[in-house]
């Protein structure tokens, strides 16, 4: 075999798809979100690059480019944008059929709601004793500037994701310019790019 | 609750049915955007729920603790009547049609996502997501201009995760308790005002 095929093969075994077949597998997945429900600093966002780590490197559930496309997707979508995670779920059942995709979205949904809802249940419930705590303002004043550092690493992750050529990239800037200084939907900067996509100005 | 003695004009507290349904209006009215304004529109002036303040408190809770912040919110306002029932209520409501429709539209992805025509809007998509990205951490970037310690640590970790691929969560659990004690209220200028006691 020559030797360009046999890293290939190295590199495809090196990232095999988890099965999803039995309800161990699918509680493994429930217990990744658990775990990282609690790390959501900032809505949410701050979870992105991890998301793209475990589920195309790590766990392999998706490509690079579905993971783009899933974001795009989930962002694009009414509500919020945070349900990428059962997105995520339902690439990683997929192999086994739609049953088992919806089933592990609902799951996966489920597990990264669960641990930070009872969190904010308890906090509700003891703000008044919290608000004026020291734990209170150094946590808020302490996280701030670590997830202003994970937002702009995500944002550089999700550019690297998307991976589209050269007026791929201008408008990913433009938009980020145009996010910022005015007040227009993202939808409709999103439906104009998809039309520069249809007629293969932007491609990846 | 509430009593007659308050001033603002608040209806009386819903039940678990009507914070479902309520967050079920938020949910649908802010189809294209704008959930925060919706859920005061809503929860504030329509229904009269809450007073002003009271949602601006919830406001202030949803952010700062983990997980999204419309989520959060529904949570506190779902707790603030009923506590985790009425948390789990507000969060059904809040969820239960958009997240059907996104396995939807999941569904149609997965199926369809190899069609020639798909994929090439969807690239173009992808390049305007990436921009939407690539804006957050601009969005927030003002408040912290003036504080060079803030900077510095928004830097670093930009640094560590960017180009040393460290992991979030060992990341947060290092950085976070340094960042906190840098910022743990000195005891030498007095407390920003206390307001009413606990």
């Amino acid at each position: 075999m020559p030797p360009l095929l046999l890293a290939a093969a190295a590199e495809a075994a090196s990232c095999t798809p988890m099965r999803l077949n039995d309800l161990g597998h699918l509680l493994q997945v429930m217990g990744t979100f658990l775990g990282l429900s609690l790390f959501s600093l900032g809505g949410g966002n701050t979870l992105l690059a991890e998301y793209h780590h475990l589920s195309v490197a790590e766990y392999c559930w998706l490509r690079p480019a579905q993971f783009a496309d899933i974001y795009a997707l989930a962002e694009a979508a009414p509500g919020p944008s945070s349900m990428i995670v059962g997105l995520l779920g339902m690439g990683a059942g997929w192999p086994e059929g739609p049953g088992w995709a919806l089933l592990s979205a609902y799951g996966a949904e489920i597990a990264i709601l669960l641990p930070s809802t009872l969190l904010m249940v308890v906090a509700c419930l003891s703000w008044n004793r919290l608000r004026d705590s020291p734990w209170r303002v150094a946590f808020e004043r302490g996280l701030g500037p670590i997830t202003l550092g994970i937002l702009f690493a995500v944002g550089v992750k999700i550019l690297q994701t998307a991976d589209t050529n050269a007026p791929g990239v201008v408008v990913s800037l433009l938009v980020c310019v145009l996010m910022l200084r005015t007040r227009m939907s993202p939808l409709w900067f999103m439906a104009v790019a998809g039309g520069l996509g249809a007629f293969g100005l932007i491609n990846r | 609750m509430t009593d007659a003695s308050e001033l603002s004009p608040t209806a009386p507290a819903p039940g678990l049915r009507q914070l479902f349904t309520g967050m079920l209006m938020v949910a649908l009215s802010a189809f294209g955007g704008g959930l925060s304004a919706w859920s005061q529109r809503i929860i504030v002036e329509q229904r009269r729920w809450m007073s002003n303040e009271e949602f601006l408190t919830g406001l202030t809770v949803a952010r700062l603790f983990p997980g999204p912040n419309q989520i959060n919110m529904a949570v506190y306002v779902g707790t603030f009547f009923c506590g985790l029932p009425g948390a789990l209520a507000a969060l059904a409501g809040m969820l239960l049609v958009p997240f059907t429709l996104l396995m939807g539209v999941g569904l149609l992805y997965f199926q369809f996502h190899t069609l020639p025509a798909l994929d090439r809007v969807l690239a173009g998509v992808v390049a305007a997501a990436a921009g939407m990205a690539l804006s957050m951490g601009f969005k927030i970037l003002d408040q912290y201009w003036k504080d060079p310690v803030a900077l510095l640590l928004a830097v670093v970790t930009f640094v560590l995760m960017t180009f040393f691929h460290v992991r979030l969560v060992p990341l947060v659990l290092v950085a976070g308790p340094l960042a906190m004690a840098w910022y743990w209220p000195r005891r030498s200028h007095p407390s920003p005002p206390a307001g009413e006691s606990p």
